[in-house]
């Protein structure tokens, strides 16, 4: 598969990722454990990418966030931002192929956008310590799953190797 | 290649370069200005974001928050349906009951012996019929051996007397008996109930009606005032048919209950006594 056949696939995924985020994410009930779709589409992205791009593709990815969410504009930028590239590299440099770790993966990248995003939205105290540590991981732990379930079924598609 | 020895899809080496650092250090620059700069920047940014490239986007999630509106609103559209429906079945039955109470009332205007009023409390007991309560006892005056009334005729007799109730043994009881006669006194019988094969319809018999005397069919059984329990002309029932005979001797008719038991829900009790003849308040043209 050529690298430009293989930007197409990512990109495809990733317009899927965020036709799910809007149409699909307002059915779930509390939307703040449903999983982020968003956020799995900069780690799918980051998975199969240059920390640079991730980088990028983070901060465009979190300027659409801020325009939806314009109470602190830029933290989600920032977030996604440096997300995107840490988990690129990190792939990169740490990880193996395996379905666990690809699911942590999704996890740690998740719960750490949310952690970021709410340093660098202002938010402190007790509700800092519920968003991170509850609410957070909930929502981790969601969109580890479900982005395990789309390495696993999109990995021959995205070329993307996991050893079970 | 990367730290794991795996050819990179895009580049010559993910984890260092300076490619890599300038636009990650680009984006973050990015997104500082946005979050330390002046507020007015973020807006604008964000109301050229929502007005382009969100548009679709926000299209899309104002038709699955619509979806998933119109699911609740049908839902409880549903549920309003259903209370109403629910309703609407009552509707007949409080018809029949408001029909009943008025004929009780009218009934209650005619008479012109004192008498209680009473409802029936209804109990989902195989033995229902036999006897009933109601809901006037020893409080409202009621006494052991009144007679018991619906505007359709004879329910019964007051059996025990509790203080804020009452049981009734109503005509279906075996026990029960009732001095009667037939038309216009001619002939004068016991009313019983019917010992009849299991799952008819609970009727009445008529019985010591001399084999010589013959009742024509649809006559009207009124109570005769004898016995000192019930007052005259409280209608019984209507003669059906005979339901056997013992040639030369007797004959025991049939007969089809004026007050039907499972209809009843409000009652009078007679208070009046036996010497006080109601046929005037049975006559079926009487005003009310």
């Amino acid at each position: 598969m050529s690298a430009r056949e293989s930007r197409l696939r990512l990109g495809l995924v990733f317009l899927l990722l965020l036709v799910l985020h809007f149409y699909v994410r307002p059915r779930f009930g509390d939307s703040r454990a449903a999983p982020d779709f968003l956020a799995m589409a900069v780690l799918l992205f980051a998975l199969r990418s240059t920390p640079g791009d991730a980088a990028v593709v983070g901060l465009c990815t979190g300027l659409l966030v801020d325009a939806l969410t314009p109470g602190r504009f830029g933290a989600n930028a920032l977030a996604h931002s440096v997300v995107g590239y840490l988990a690129s590299w990190g792939r990169a440099v740490f990880f193996a192929d395996n379905i666990v770790v690809t699911a942590g993966f999704f996890a740690v990248g998740t719960w750490l956008r949310n952690l970021l995003v709410l340093l660098a939205s202002g938010t402190g105290g007790a509700d800092l310590l519920t968003q991170a540590l509850v609410w957070s991981t909930l929502q981790a732990l969601s969109t580890a799953a479900c982005g395990t379930v789309l390495v696993v079924v999109l990995r021959g598609w995205l070329d993307i190797r996991i050893l079970e | 290649m990367s730290a794991l020895g795996r050819p990179s899809p895009f580049g010559p080496d993910r984890s260092s370069g300076r490619r890599d650092s300038v636009l990650a250090l680009f984006s973050v620059v990015v997104s500082l200005v946005f979050l330390l700069g002046p507020a007015s920047w973020g807006n604008t940014a964000g109301s050229l974001v929502r007005a382009s490239v969100l548009r679709p986007f926000l299209w899309l999630q104002a038709e699955a928050v619509a979806a998933r509106t119109s699911r609740a609103r049908f839902a409880v559209l549903e549920s309003e349906r259903d209370s109403v429906a629910f309703t609407a079945q009552q509707v007949p039955a409080l018809q029949v009951e408001n029909e009943r109470l008025r004929r009780l009332l009218g009934l209650a205007q005619r008479l012109t012996t004192p008498y209680i009023a009473s409802e029936v409390l209804r109990q989902p007991e195989l033995a229902d019929g036999r006897t009933l309560l109601v809901a006037a006892g020893a409080d409202r005056g009621v006494r052991p051996f009144d007679p018991v009334v619906s505007p359709e005729g004879l329910v019964g007799v007051v059996q025990t007397v509790e203080p804020t109730t009452s049981i009734v043994l109503t005509w279906a009881h075996p026990e029960f008996r009732v001095s009667t006669f037939v038309g216009d006194g001619a002939v004068a019988g016991i009313i019983a109930a019917a010992e009849l094969p299991l799952g008819s319809n609970p009727m009445l018999e008529l019985r010591g009606i001399p084999y010589r005397d013959t009742v024509p069919i649809g006559s009207a059984v009124l109570s005769s005032g004898l016995g000192g329990v019930y007052p005259k002309g409280i209608p019984v029932g209507l003669v059906a048919g005979v339901l056997r005979e013992q040639p030369g001797w007797e004959r025991i008719y049939l007969v089809r209950p004026a007050a039907n038991l499972a209809a009843v829900s409000h009652v009078l009790i007679l208070r009046g006594g036996p010497g006080t003849p109601v046929d005037a308040a049975f006559q079926p043209g009487a005003a009310p």
